[in-house]
């Protein structure tokens, strides 16, 4: 996902990823660093991450979305480029009150991408057009 | 193609006779926002649609609620090569509400859409009209403002990834036509307006965040003829550079010629 994150965070997913690609796993220093900037989603973002909830869709006419199930078991369908999630946490902490950077769904896939942790899932055209609408698909 | 709008004003003010604003930066940014009275704004967005149409292989999708009865009287004033087979490059689109704008948008990466040219601007006439329906739009985000700001949100959003991704095509296929360039328009409830002065609108608040350069109608006076200021502003993707403001003046008479002059 191209960022639109403060060089403070985009340097710390650059750093989540050299060294969980070395160590396979995230240090303390770098939780703590997650934990403050991100605050309390940080640790939901790394439950969804640990559950696999992130997937990454792609359709025949090289259309990508991201889709991230919640731990009610509902998918928020994510932009590949800009920030958006239909969970009610984005509206009001993020859009309306304008004090969080991200909610828990879009942390987990900047997350599940510097750790290598997205599934990938290909689906029709049709399909991915109406999630990008905000529907639901038959499947 | 720099900036549409920017394009636009330019070339307007110079078939008005002015020489061409030389100073002043450049916007290139991919998606701007222009605020203001909506009839001057949907002139406006005619106009870039039928410049950028004029400029040869650019295809330009239009989505608006309303039907387009005619073409801005300045549009052979400001753009004296436009011919007819210019206007087949320009789509239009009549959603009815914001699930069917939503739906149009979301499906231009399909193939159909896509070939055998692929769109190099997308136009969005009046978002209020679709953002700020009585009782509109579903896809959730709760009742009044938060509903309405999780709508724009979302169709702000797509818009911008689908024409990021319209982006990767042309410069794959075409790459003299990159990037899809994005233009919406937007007007704040003016009912609304008094209540809370000072206070900005909410859902303007939100379209702040996905449209980085705005281009703002002001009225500056006039009896008979309408005089608007317009104003650029913003900054360039990339870069954490504010442009240098940029400014032109319209002057709209009463039978609805449009002057640009560059200030």
């Amino acid at each position: 996902m191209r960022s639109f994150l403060p060089a403070v965070a985009e340097q710390l997913f650059k750093d989540i990823q050299k060294t969980y690609e070395e160590k396979s796993q995230i240090p303390d220093d770098l939780l703590i660093a997650l934990k403050f900037v991100f605050g309390s989603c940080a640790v939901q973002a790394l439950d969804l991450v640990d559950k696999h909830s992130v997937t990454c869709l792609s359709s025949p006419s090289g259309r990508k979305a991201f889709q991230v199930m919640g731990g009610s078991g509902r998918l928020y369908t994510c932009f590949t480029s800009c920030h958006y999630c239909p969970c009610p946490a984005f509206a009001y902490t993020v859009l309306r009150r304008n004090e969080g950077l991200l909610c828990k769904h879009l942390l987990g896939v900047y997350l599940s991408q510097a750790m290598g942790l997205t599934q990938q899932e290909s689906i029709s055209d049709q399909d991915i057009s109406t999630l990008l609408a905000g529907g639901a698909t038959a499947s | 193609m720099a900036d549409i709008l920017t394009h636009v004003f330019r070339t307007c003010a110079a078939q008005s006779g002015q020489a061409p604003h030389a100073s002043g930066g450049q916007s290139s940014s991919r998606s701007v926002l222009l605020v203001g009275d909506r009839g001057t704004s949907r002139s406006v967005l005619l106009l870039a649609a039928l410049s950028a149409a004029s400029q040869g292989r650019v295809k330009v999708l239009f989505f608006t609620r309303t039907q387009i009865q005619s073409l801005p009287r300045s549009a052979h004033t400001c753009l004296p090569a436009l011919s007819p087979a210019n206007l087949k490059m320009i789509k239009f689109y009549y959603p009815q509400t914001v699930e069917e704008l939503q739906q149009q948008v979301a499906s231009l990466h399909e193939p159909a859409n896509t070939s055998p040219t692929t769109p190099s601007l997308i136009i969005v006439d009046r978002l209020q009209s679709f953002l700020c329906t009585q009782g509109g739009g579903g896809g959730g985000g709760g009742h009044g403002h938060q509903g309405e700001q999780s709508r724009a949100a979302h169709l702000s959003a797509l818009l911008h990834d689908t024409a990021a991704f319209l982006t990767q095509l042309l410069e794959r296929r075409t790459p003299g036509l990159a990037p899809c360039r994005l233009l919406a328009s937007f007007q704040s409830d003016p009912e609304a307006g008094p209540a809370d002065p000072g206070r900005p609108d909410p859902v303007l608040a939100v379209l702040d965040r996905y449209f980085p350069v705005q281009c703002r109608l002001e009225r500056a006076g006039g009896y008979l003829e309408e005089v608007w200021r317009v104003n650029l502003t913003g900054t360039t993707e990339g870069t954490d550079h504010a442009d240098a403001p940029q400014e032109w003046q319209l002057v709209v008479s009463p039978d609805g010629l449009i002057e640009v002059r560059s200030v």
